[in-house]
């Protein structure tokens, strides 16, 4: 329960690790992409990390990592015929950054962290936190996008007739500045909690000192 | 070791043929519902359509599906049978990408009368309005592609004017904002219809036929 739990917020792989920043930037100029790029990225985690951790006793030290990118390209291959027996307008607006997860470090970066130490059932456990995580963020950052760039969610107009759409955060510097926009409020956030840590200890100190005398 | 690694391989190449022969006929339908849906836009009260493909000697050929390689159109045809037009695809470099698009011919009209882009990566809000402007695509209801005097080529080059210019008939009235894009359609529609239209033209009593 604690490695599904890690994925999704204490070590929050875009939030936390900045990990995966090429899709992250690349195809959250909407909400439907930012959805189909997470699944496409949970479904290959997922996979990956329990074949790997299904062959990792049988596997060499020397060999591992060409391995695992062997693996992790299989299920790139398969999420990349799947979408587009699903939908060819996704499989288009998604482009070479379905056939780019290989090199998405998150995924190599599980596999050799976790999988490859861990048993299945925890790295599937893994898997889906790590990817549900990732899902999360670019859902964050695409919803962001296309309502402030182009006034819709999942392609349904939000506001009336009048919107002028800010189409710079349908382009890459909006990117830009929707990540950090969502990276300072996660560490504002992160460190509001810190500070109330803080005080509630040495509330608690100075209590248990005022005890004693 | 290199056991193992052969194994590892031969399940992985098993996986993904696996998933190709899987997913083989719903990408196939899908691509097919697309092209259908694309073409039946173009050319409005669409019953029947044929493909024809062009063979590298210029006589046509009937194709079953959208597989075969090489140049081809679609004939489109009404309730009655009668050729509501052709729908050819084109495709040029854009301003960030190639553009793709699909435009229907009509030989009774000799013009373009119609135009529907179907992928592009062009810049939002300007770009990319050349699939969605409707003042632009209108330029494209009744462009005027007749072709030359020993039917080879266009009588006047397809091309875009600048925005308001527009004065022949033949002319592409640009996007303002989006000229780059506006020109790369011109000059990917000049380039096919000089390319197919002739043979179009040659070929019209079968096409009419739909034979």
């Amino acid at each position: 329960m604690e490695a599904f739990a890690a994925g999704l917020w204490k070590q929050n792989p875009v939030f936390v690790q900045a990990l995966g920043m090429c899709p992250t930037l690349a195809v959250t100029n909407s909400v439907r992409n930012a959805i189909a790029m997470g699944i496409a990225t949970l479904f290959v985690l997922v996979c990956s990390n329990t074949l790997i951790s299904l062959v990792r006793k049988l596997v060499p030290r020397q060999v591992r990592i060409a391995t695992y990118i062997l693996i992790i390209a299989t299920f790139v291959t398969i999420v990349e015929y799947l979408i587009k027996a699903v939908s060819i307008p996704i499989y288009k607006a998604l482009g070479p950054f379905i056939a780019l997860i290989v090199v998405n470090c998150i995924i190599l970066g599980r596999a050799e962290a976790f999988a490859s130490k861990n048993t299945v059932g925890k790295s599937v456990l893994d898997g889906v936190g790590t990817g549900l995580g990732f899902c999360m963020a670019l859902l964050c950052l695409g919803s962001v996008r296309e309502i402030l760039g182009a006034g819709s969610f999942l392609g349904i107009p939000l506001f009336g007739a009048g919107f002028q759409p800010w189409v710079l955060f349908l382009l890459p510097p909006g990117g830009f500045f929707t990540l950090a926009g969502w990276l300072l409020a996660f560490s504002a956030l992160e460190q509001r909690r810190k500070g109330q840590r803080e005080r509630n200890e040495i509330a608690s100190a100075s209590a248990a000192a005022e005890v004693r005398a | 070791m290199i056991r193992l690694m052969g194994l590892v391989s031969l399940i992985c190449g098993l996986l993904i043929v696996g998933a190709h022969v899987g997913t083989l006929d719903a990408i196939r339908k899908n691509q097919e519902i697309l092209t259908r849906e694309a073409i039946g836009e173009l050319l409005p009260g669409l019953q029947k359509q044929v493909i024809y493909g062009v063979l590298p000697s210029g006589e046509l050929t009937q194709l079953r599906g959208l597989e075969d390689p090489g140049p081809r159109f679609f004939a489109g045809y009404d309730k009655a049978g009668v050729l509501l037009g052709v729908v050819i695809e084109a495709s040029g470099r854009g301003y960030a990408d190639v553009i793709r698009a699909m435009y229907a011919y009509s030989p009774q009209r000799e013009s373009i009368i119609g135009l529907k882009v179907i992928e592009l990566k062009e810049t939002p809000g300007l770009g990319d309005k050349i699939a969605t402007d409707k003042s632009f695509l209108a330029n494209f209801l009744g462009l005027a592609a007749r072709l030359n005097g020993d039917r080879s080529g266009l009588e006047h080059p397809i091309q875009a004017v600048k925005h308001g210019s527009k004065k022949n008939a033949w002319e592409v009235d640009a996007i303002s904002g989006a000229t780059i894009s506006s020109r790369a359609v011109g000059r990917m529609l000049d380039k096919s219809a000089r390319e197919l239209l002739p043979l179009v033209v040659r070929h019209r009593q079968r096409i009419e036929r739909g034979e």
